[in-house]
């Protein structure tokens, strides 16, 4: 399954996502986070140590990552500041953690989390604005290094095509 | 010298380890003749404190842990609510991490200097060391042997007035372990590692194993 989740309030996005989605028939499900409450993460490491897999914070972040932990693929549509992703979109990231344990061990020559999960995610971003794209590239390939994921890159809005050609 | 330090931890003043590490550095910046003031990101009460702070401190220094290969979302919320400087600032940043090599920062300190740009600001460096996760575990001479380095950083910054220099450079200790030590610490994940952290979350009042799925 594909999971995309908009963070932006910008629903052209979703909209012609869909559109060639239904079109490719690509088994996919959306989730707008404009009316949802969705807190950052506090590093309160209570899904690691006290309530493993579970998120203290009892908001609508629940809904997404319920269904991270069966998504093959994860897009986030994100609004971008300071040449990165803006804050509602870092937060589904960190906001992420409880799908990884408290154990560690060595993935080639690095620590990662053991992952709680045997559903591997991958990570595509879709943005909105100005970014350092160079650097947000690099970022998505770190960040899915710690899923034991791969991205699946970086597009602008106006490259919904090139992604959805991603998606599976 | 006088700075502004903001702690950029999402989590409370108490249980921060950044704050922590803070302590014993900003010893060092006493001892080496500094002034500081010293604010939370984590509490929101103080944001309106901050950004006026922010606008009239042309020393600054930003102390956050690394969250998913950047900053936290938190302390990202609050700086875009901060207007870009023009006054000559620098900002320099403390990265401290969990995981213990240098490379795991490394994508993280990239942004670090992207956003100094972004804000206006001239980079003044920044400390990076990892092995920081159990300094909230620890008390007294176990956690000083975790933070007390960190004093000597102070101390250097005093003299300095950045981070760019060859001792803060060494400070981030390996960018990768050997084999051999891989190998090792490795075996202590599996055995000591496991056994602590099962420790720790039965004090915590966890009943459930550490890789519970309550999703499936």
């Amino acid at each position: 399954m594909v999971l995309i989740v908009n963070t932006t309030s910008d629903r052209s996005i979703t909209e012609e996502l869909k559109k060639q989605i239904d079109e490719k028939k690509i088994d996919a499900e959306i989730v707008e986070t404009d009316s949802m409450k969705i807190s950052p993460c506090i590093g309160c490491n209570y899904c690691w140590l006290k309530t493993p897999g579970e998120c203290s914070i009892r908001d609508d972040y629940e809904i997404i990552l319920k269904k991270i932990t069966r998504a093959g693929q994860l897009w986030v549509i994100s609004g971008t500041a300071l040449g990165f992703l803006d804050h509602k979109g870092k937060n589904i990231f960190d906001r992420i953690l409880p799908i990884a344990t408290m154990y560690l061990k060595f993935v080639g020559d690095q620590m990662r989390h053991v992952p709680r999960y045997d559903t591997r995610t991958d990570i595509g971003i879709i943005y909105t604005g100005d970014p350092e794209r160079e650097y947000l590239e690099e970022w998505t390939r770190r960040a899915a290094l710690n899923f034991e994921s791969s991205s699946l890159g970086v597009y602008a809005k106006d490259e919904i095509k090139e992604a959805v050609s991603c998606m599976c | 010298m006088h700075v502004l330090i903001i702690n950029g931890s999402p989590r409370i003043k108490a249980l921060s380890n950044t704050d922590k590490i803070l302590e014993k550095f900003t010893e060092g910046l006493r001892e080496g003749g500094v002034t500081f003031e010293q604010y939370e990101v984590s509490d929101r009460k103080q944001w309106d404190a901050i950004r006026n702070a922010f606008s009239e401190n042309r020393n600054i220094l930003i102390a956050l842990p690394l969250y998913v290969e950047c900053i936290p979302g938190l302390l990202l919320e609050f700086l875009e609510t901060v207007p870009p400087k023009t006054d000559d600032t620098k900002i320099s940043f403390l990265l401290q991490s969990g995981f213990a090599e240098g490379i795991q920062l490394r994508c993280g300190e990239k942004y670090l200097k992207i956003l100094t740009e972004k804000l206006g600001c001239n980079y003044g460096g920044t400390l990076v060391k990892g092995d920081n996760f159990a300094i909230r575990f620890f008390e007294g001479a176990q956690r000083d042997k975790v933070t007390g380095p960190y004093t000597a950083m102070g101390r250097e910054f005093a003299s300095a007035g950045s981070f760019e220099t060859e001792a803060c450079r060494k400070f981030t200790g390996p960018e990768i372990f050997s084999a051999p030590m891989r190998l090792m610490i490795g075996l202590v994940f599996k055995t000591v590692s496991k056994k602590m952290f099962t420790k720790i979350a039965e004090s915590w009042g966890c009943t459930k194993p550490l890789d519970y799925r309550p999703y499936q």
